[in-house]
Formats: C-alpha cells, sequence, structure tokens
C-alpha cells in the first residue's frame, strides 16, 4: 500500500441527510469517480471551522480521503491510497 | 437520623475499555482492503499491529526491520496522530453517556458506573450496548471489562481481548487472580517481575504468600500496593483528570542525526508539547529527564532537578539543553530523542502568581496566550525556538509537525 498525497479542490456530489453528509461522486479534473462506499468518517476542527473527513472506496478499489470544510463549504481530496 | 447506623455502601463497579489494536483497527476500517491482513502502524517500530500480524509473531515496540523478517507481506503504515485522535474522542464521547467520572487516555478509557444500576439498569447488558453502539457510529472493535476496582475491571477486558466483554464480580476474585501471571498487576513491571521471579513467584497466588513486612521491605511504599493487589483491593479512583507521574514526549529521526542543532531544535520541539500538556493539567514540573539513542552505542539518560518547580518553557528547556550536552559526546549519530517532565507541584499558576517578578508573570501570560492559540488553531499556529529550524523541512498539521513517531501522550 502506498499514500499519495494531493491536496487538491474538487467537486463533490452529496447527500445531506439526519445530520450526516454523504458523498456519492467525486469530479476531479475531467474524471468521475463514483463513491462506492463511504468506509470511515471523522471530525476535527480549523480554528472555529468544523471539518469532516472521509475515506471513500471508488470502482477501482482505491481508497481516497476527503475533507469537507464546513466555514466555506469547500471539498478538498487530499489523499489516495494506492495497491502496491 | 437512623439509629441502625450507617447505610451499607453501594458496590464499586468500574468499566474499563480498551479500542482493540487501535491505530491499526483504525487503519483497516478506513481501507477496506487492509481487513483481514497483517497491518503494522509504526516507523522505526511497532506502535500498533493488527491481531492478524500478532498472530505471525509481531508486537507493539519490536523493530519494523524485525517485523519484515518475522511477517513477510506485512503492511506497514506511518499512520496519522490526527485521525487517531479523532477517533479517540467519538468513542469516548459515546462513553461520556454512561458515566460523568471517566478517566481517558490515547486508546482505553475508565468509567465509574458506581450507583448506576437504576438508571442504566443490568450494567453487563449496558456494557454489551456500549459495544454495540461504538461499533455501529464510530466503526471499532472495543473490549469491555467490570470489576469491582479499576485493577479487577482492566483484568476482566485484557482476559476477553479483542471485541470481548467480561464482568469479574466481588466473589470471582478468588477464583479468578490467583492463577493469573503476577505481572498482570499493575505495579509489577519488568524490575519488580523479576526480583519476584528470583523468589519464585509466578503467580498472584504466589505472591499471597508473602507478609506485607517483606514486600514492604523489598520494594518500598509499592510493597503494600501488591499486597493489597494480589489480594483484589485497589482504591484509585476513576479521576476526570489523572495527575500523572511523568509526561514524556520522544521521536524518533527518519535519519539518523549527527548536527546538534537538529537534535536541540527537536528537543525543543518535545519539550514544548510536553510543558503544554503539563500546563494544561495545572502542573509544574521539577525534574527533567532527556535521553538519546545511538546508533551503535544504544541508549544514553540523564535527570535533574530544577530548585523549584517550573511550568514555562524557557527554564525546563534551559535545563533540558544542559543535559543533552552533557549527553551528546560521542561522535556517533542518534536515531531517538526523548524528554520527559516529572516530580510535578499542581496548581503552579496560582503560586507563580503571587511570588514572580514581572518578567516571570509576563511570560507565564505568554505561555498561557500561546497555549490558547494553539488550542484554538493547532499546535503549528505558533512556531517557536530553535524548532523553527524544521519550517519547511519537515510537514505540519494541525497538530505540528509530523514525526516519524508521533510524539504521542505516555
Amino acid at each position: 500500500m502506498r499514500l499519495e498525497r494531493l491536496d487538491e479542490a474538487v467537486q463533490v456530489r452529496a447527500d445531506f441527510q439526519g445530520g450526516r453528509v454523504s458523498p456519492r461522486w467525486i469530479r476531479r479534473k475531467h474524471q468521475e469517480l463514483r463513491v462506492t462506499q463511504v468506509t470511515a468518517r471523522w471530525e476535527d476542527r480549523r480554528g472555529s471551522q468544523k471539518v469532516h473527513y472521509f475515506s471513500v472506496q471508488v470502482p477501482s478499489g482505491d481508497v481516497y480521503q476527503l475533507e469537507f470544510h464546513t466555514g466555506d463549504l469547500l471539498w478538498k481530496l487530499n489523499a489516495v491510497m494506492l495497491d502496491g | 437520623m437512623s439509629a441502625t447506623g450507617p447505610a451499607p455502601r453501594t458496590p464499586r463497579v468500574i468499566l474499563h475499555l480498551d479500542l482493540d489494536a487501535f491505530f491499526a483497527s483504525v487503519e483497516q476500517l478506513r481501507d477496506p482492503r487492509l481487513r483481514g491482513k497483517p497491518v503494522i502502524v509504526g516507523n522505526g517500530v511497532i506502535a500498533s499491529c493488527s491481531y492478524e500480524a500478532r498472530a505471525r509473531g509481531c508486537y507493539a515496540g519490536q523493530p519494523l526491520s524485525e517485523a519484515r523478517r518475522t511477517c513477510p507481506g506485512v503492511v506497514i503504515l506511518d499512520g496519522s496522530e490526527a485521525v487517531y485522535r479523532a477517533f479517540a474522542e467519538r468513542t469516548f464521547a459515546l462513553c461520556a453517556d454512561l458515566s460523568p467520572s471517566m478517566e481517558t487516555f490515547l486508546d482505553e478509557a475508565f468509567l465509574d458506573l458506581t450507583g448506576s444500576e437504576r438508571l442504566h439498569g443490568d450494567l453487563l447488558e449496558r456494557a454489551a450496548r456500549l459495544k454495540e453502539h461504538i461499533r455501529a457510529q464510530v466503526g471499532l472493535p472495543v473490549t469491555v471489562g467490570l470489576g469491582p476496582n479499576r485493577m479487577l475491571a482492566k483484568i476482566a477486558s485484557k482476559s476477553v481481548k479483542p471485541d470481548g466483554l467480561r464482568w469479574i464480580r466481588p466473589g470471582d476474585v478468588g477464583t479468578v487472580l490467583p492463577g493469573l501471571p503476577v505481572d498482570r498487576l499493575p505495579g509489577v513491571g519488568r524490575r519488580v517481575g523479576a526480583e519476584l521471579g528470583k523468589l519464585g513467584v509466578r503467580t498472584v497466588g504466589d505472591l499471597r504468600a508473602f507478609p506485607v513486612e517483606t514486600l514492604v521491605q523489598m520494594f518500598g511504599a509499592p510493597g503494600r500496593a501488591l499486597h493489597d493487589r494480589c489480594r483484589g483491593r485497589d482504591t484509585r479512583p476513576v479521576a476526570l483528570r489523572e495527575v500523572p507521574l511523568s509526561v514524556s514526549r520522544e521521536t524518533a529521526f527518519a535519519e539518523p542525526v549527527t548536527d546538534p542543532r537538529n537534535l536541540e531544535g527537536m528537543l525543543y520541539y518535545l519539550l514544548e508539547r510536553a510543558v503544554r500538556h503539563a500546563r494544561g493539567l495545572h502542573l509544574a514540573a521539577r525534574t527533567v529527564r532527556v535521553w538519546i539513542d545511538h546508533t551503535e552505542a544504544g541508549r544514553m539518560a540523564a535527570a535533574r532537578t530544577l530548585p523549584a518547580p517550573s511550568d514555562q518553557d524557557a527554564v525546563l528547556y534551559d535545563r533540558a539543553r544542559r543535559i543533552l550536552c552533557r549527553l551528546f559526546v560521542r561522535r556517533e549519530a542518534v536515531r531517538r530523542v526523548g524528554v520527559a517532565l516529572s516530580g510535578f507541584v499542581a496548581d503552579a499558576a496560582g503560586q507563580s502568581d503571587l511570588f514572580a517578578g514581572g518578567a516571570d508573570a509576563g511570560r507565564e501570560r505568554l505561555y498561557r496566550s500561546l497555549d490558547r492559540v494553539r488550542s484554538r488553531f493547532g499546535h503549528s499556529a505558533v512556531v517557536a525556538g530553535p524548532s523553527v529550524r524544521f519550517l519547511g523541512a519537515l510537514e505540519q498539521d494541525r497538530n505540528g509537525f509530523v514525526l516519524r513517531t508521533p510524539s504521542l501522550t505516555k
């Protein structure tokens, strides 16, 4: 397994339901990645801003780490865990 | 007032919760491809390993080079302190629903449930629900032990790891304790265990044969605690905030270090983290201990005691740096450095406000302001002293520099 840092602003389609946010699709450059599973979620703070973190799996099996900044409503793709 | 005397005391019930193979479990949760595989988190040495890795001979503290030989194909990850902290906080927030009296550590918690049966019903069932709730909400397996005191609650949980649940009731103590290896008792570390081994003491039952006077003669005051604990007695309370015996921080370098400025910079950074933690508990330290691990010659360590306790970075660093200068005299690289504060005195702020001069009081206000800034914006918001040299050289996140081995509370 190999972690690759990305730190990219991305577009995300997400469901907001029952006080929870769940990413469904990630648009990265010209590529659309369907989220097959949100494998883990956790929260942290940056100053007064709450940041939601998600580990999500896509159909290729790769696992991405996404973050959602509640203050400026920004999604970022910060890392991908690759096989090999 | 009743004429029949004091009401019978409610029996104590302590719950011990342990996050199983914590760091490795978080990694297996985040990446489903790791589930069922041997996974190690650590750098230099194993900080945490999955049960699959343990089954193949890996253990915490084992050098990674040895782990690779023991367990070919093992997945090794650096890990992330910030992520683990977030998962621990979420888990402990769910535990707080059971009792306001809780003491937490990095991957375990004690809760005092005494007298809460009327609120919670059967405590074993309530503990089982807590386990399910944590599994559903956080996604992690935990082991829970219940007992009439902290020691027995922890012995209960240790005996059913992973993902287990057990209650040692007061009536079970006579059957459960005697057969246990003596090193399961708190206070029996390597040194005490070796001393007892020389006397042929292997189990808790063997230790019971020794009168309290003999144990006190052998080990001083802790001998009395041993005498109590081998009989299942442990009166330590569950405190919201534990006054630790020591606060330490250490890390391994990615590449062995020969430049003393890098050593001093890392020592300052680690000490600053330790002092900030102590200040958060309103403690001032009297003793500073520093250690370095050479690549060949092994560990060198020394400690010094200050004339008066202090909770100020500059005062404690001055002492720590002098110790480091005396230790770092070999022409050999250093792969690990650490610092520990001990000899704590409580409520230092109030005392030094009364007696400190203007400069001291000003410095104290400065450190407390820095603590507030860092609490709000993260430790990386302010980088100070000799650790400034790592800016740009080491990666940073909200919790400070991303070190090879996270400088976690011990």
